[in-house]
């Protein structure tokens, strides 16, 4: 009982991760069609984010808050002077994002020195849930996750920028047609993915080994989530998520992490075999 | 044959004769750093045959070089298999061959192309270079293996010992040389032209009768087989093998080194190989993480600035000239 409880939880602490990742990737690979080889550094800027507020003396709330900042910012930087440019051409948005990516790994690196950065979690010590005993931070952060992601839902169905955002991804020209400035909403939608990786890379930092080159590890896994799941619907990415994560934790118990993450990876190949559009592909459009 | 195909010709020819000049020039070190160079140039042009012929990039094809080069390293360290060399050769490229195919079959016949397949590939190869690290067993983690010899193929009465630096470096250049000259006919020939016709409009070329998902699995096969040649081949010339080799910062090498020779023309990958290795030995001696910096940088300039690769300046010199001729 105990074991399962545990491992659940700790499913959901990988989960809760993913889907905050996934969810920047869902809006820019899975609705705008761009192929951002740097998400996995908006991670990386948020978890540096914090560590680097810590360093000064600082607390973690603060950090937390100031990650989807930096990420956001960031995000709209690369938006506004490198994604835009190449919204036509899918093969070079691949490789000048891929050239951010080292870019910016190379400059943490020379900014902040070789080595794991420490960040320590804002609350020690262990929560008694009756079935289990369990870190207070990791439920926090599942917490955390599960409002974030309410918020999102909430702001893409209940408010006219949300009203807005669906128009663009359903019909580019359509939604130019009406009045929206599709240009603007396209470079919204992409910081804001990036600010919400930022504060998945601020809510994993005391969890993670805080390097200049962790991202790579979140873009693949988060690109798994919406490719398995389905591009395109918060309900896939769900599904994504779950799969991915309840995996990879299942697995870790049982074998070497790097054969769970080659079997995830089969998983996640034979899936998309089986069903091209993802697990609820056209389900929830 | 037409005047592309002739140019093609001109520059190889003109490649083979420094190639064979250049012993007379150097001595045993520097044709040990051009013979690996060319190794690196060989997995460039395999790369350069599914990038440059299918418009897709496989983001993960150090995986196939890596899975080569430990594949011969375990076979000659082993001892008691018979012919090692020529028999770890041909395991290298089965090995890598069999790892596309299983790869290809579910991505191409699950209808995943362009950006889903570099995707899929990248992690492929951030997962393989994981298992080498963590296999320590029989890859040897994180320091890899060494003591791997040098290839030595005793057969049918052919004797080829490659302990040497020039027989090495003249053994090396002929295969590059054919593997490339191979590619080439492939890629001008019908097979090209399928690939071609798949790239611009795929179901077009479903109506017309080409099997198109086959096709591409077996010219991805075909590129991650030579990838596999050139892992094993540099494995026994450099003698040792590391985790390294199958990692994401060598796809990202071969990426560029196709993109800066110039995508879907064979030479340029090599000739961007030998270049960009030369620069970065340089700019690595002096400070070592500043290299995928300017990888990162060199990536950006590629898509903002040359598109075709460095050698379509000529071209578009070319063009400039030929636009002004007329109105002299």
């Amino acid at each position: 009982m105990e074991f399962a409880a545990v491992t659940t939880l700790n499913a959901l602490t990988l989960i809760s991760i993913l889907l905050l990742v996934g969810l920047g990737l869902a809006i820019s690979f899975g609705l705008m069609n761009v192929t951002n080889l740097a998400h996995g550094e908006f991670v990386t800027i948020g978890a540096f984010t914090v560590y680097f507020v810590q360093s000064l003396g600082g607390s973690f709330w603060f950090g937390l808050l100031a990650a989807p900042v930096v990420g956001g910012l960031v995000g709209m930087v690369l938006e506004y002077a490198v994604i835009r440019h190449l919204y036509s051409r899918p093969m070079s948005t691949i490789l000048a994002t891929w050239g951010i990516s080292l870019v910016l790994q190379q400059s943490l690196e020379l900014a902040f020195g070789l080595g794991a950065k420490p960040v320590s979690p804002p609350v020690e010590g262990t929560v008694d849930l009756i079935v289990a005993v369990y870190p207070a931070y990791r439920l926090i952060l599942i917490g955390i996750a599960a409002a974030t992601l309410t918020a999102v839902i909430l702001l893409v169905n209940r408010t006219s920028f949300g009203l807005d955002i669906r128009t663009v991804i359903q019909n580019r020209e359509m939604a130019e047609g009406v009045g929206i400035n599709t240009r603007r909403s396209y470079a919204i939608a992409f910081a804001f993915g990036a600010a919400i990786a930022g504060l998945a890379g601020g809510l994993v930092a005391p969890l993670a080994i805080v390097l200049p080159q962790m991202g790579v590890n979140y873009l693949a896994n988060a690109f798994f989530v919406v490719i398995v799941g389905g591009a395109g619907s918060i309900a896939g990415l769900l599904a994504g998520s779950v799969f991915v994560g309840g995996l990879t934790s299942i697995l870790n118990y049982q074998i070497s992490p790097s054969l769970a993450q080659a079997l995830v990876l089969l998983a996640a190949i034979i899936v998309v075999r089986l069903r091209p559009n993802g697990l609820l592909g056209g389900a929830f459009r | 044959m037409t005047e592309r195909d002739r140019n093609w010709l001109t520059l190889f020819a003109t490649g083979l004769i420094l190639l064979i000049v250049y012993p007379f020039f150097a001595d045993g070190y520097q044709l040990t750093v051009i013979r690996d160079a060319l190794i690196f140039g060989l997995f460039a042009a395999s790369l350069d045959f599914f990038w440059g012929r299918t418009g897709i990039l496989c983001f993960g094809h150090a995986a196939f070089f890596g899975l080569g080069g430990y594949v011969m390293a375990l076979i000659t360290l082993n001892g008691s298999v018979p012919l090692a060399g020529l028999v770890g050769l041909l395991g290298a490229i089965a090995a890598a061959a069999l790892l596309a195919a299983v790869i290809g079959y579910f991505l191409f016949f699950g209808g995943i192309r362009g950006s889903y397949f570099t995707i899929v590939t990248l992690a492929t190869g951030v997962i393989c270079q994981q298992a080498a690290i963590s296999w320590s067993s029989v890859t040897g983690g994180d320091s890899g293996l060494i003591g791997i010899p040098p290839l030595e193929i005793d057969f049918a009465g052919i004797r080829i010992d490659l302990g040497q630096d020039l027989a090495s470096y003249v053994f090396i250049s002929i295969i590059v040389a054919i593997v490339v000259l191979l590619l080439w006919q492939l890629s001008r020939g019908r097979w090209g032209k399928v690939l071609t016709a798949i790239q611009d409009n795929e179901v077009r070329a479903a109506a017309l009768g080409h099997n198109a998902s086959l096709r591409l699995l077996l010219t991805f096969v075909v590129s991650a087989a030579i990838a596999g040649l050139a892992g094993a081949l540099y494995v026994c010339m450099a003698g040792l093998i590391a985790p390294d080799l199958s990692g994401l910062l060598l796809s990202t090498e071969v990426t560029v080194w196709v993109a800066v020779g110039g995508r879907g023309t064979l030479l340029g990958p090599v000739v961007g190989a030998l270049v960009i290795q030369r620069a970065q030995q340089e700019i690595s001696s002096f400070n070592p993480s500043l290299w995928p910096l300017i990888l990162g940088l060199l990536f950006i300039v590629i898509v903002f600035a040359l598109p075709d690769g460095v050698l379509s300046i000529f071209s578009r010199l070319k063009a400039i000239f030929r636009k002004t001729e007329p109105a002299r």
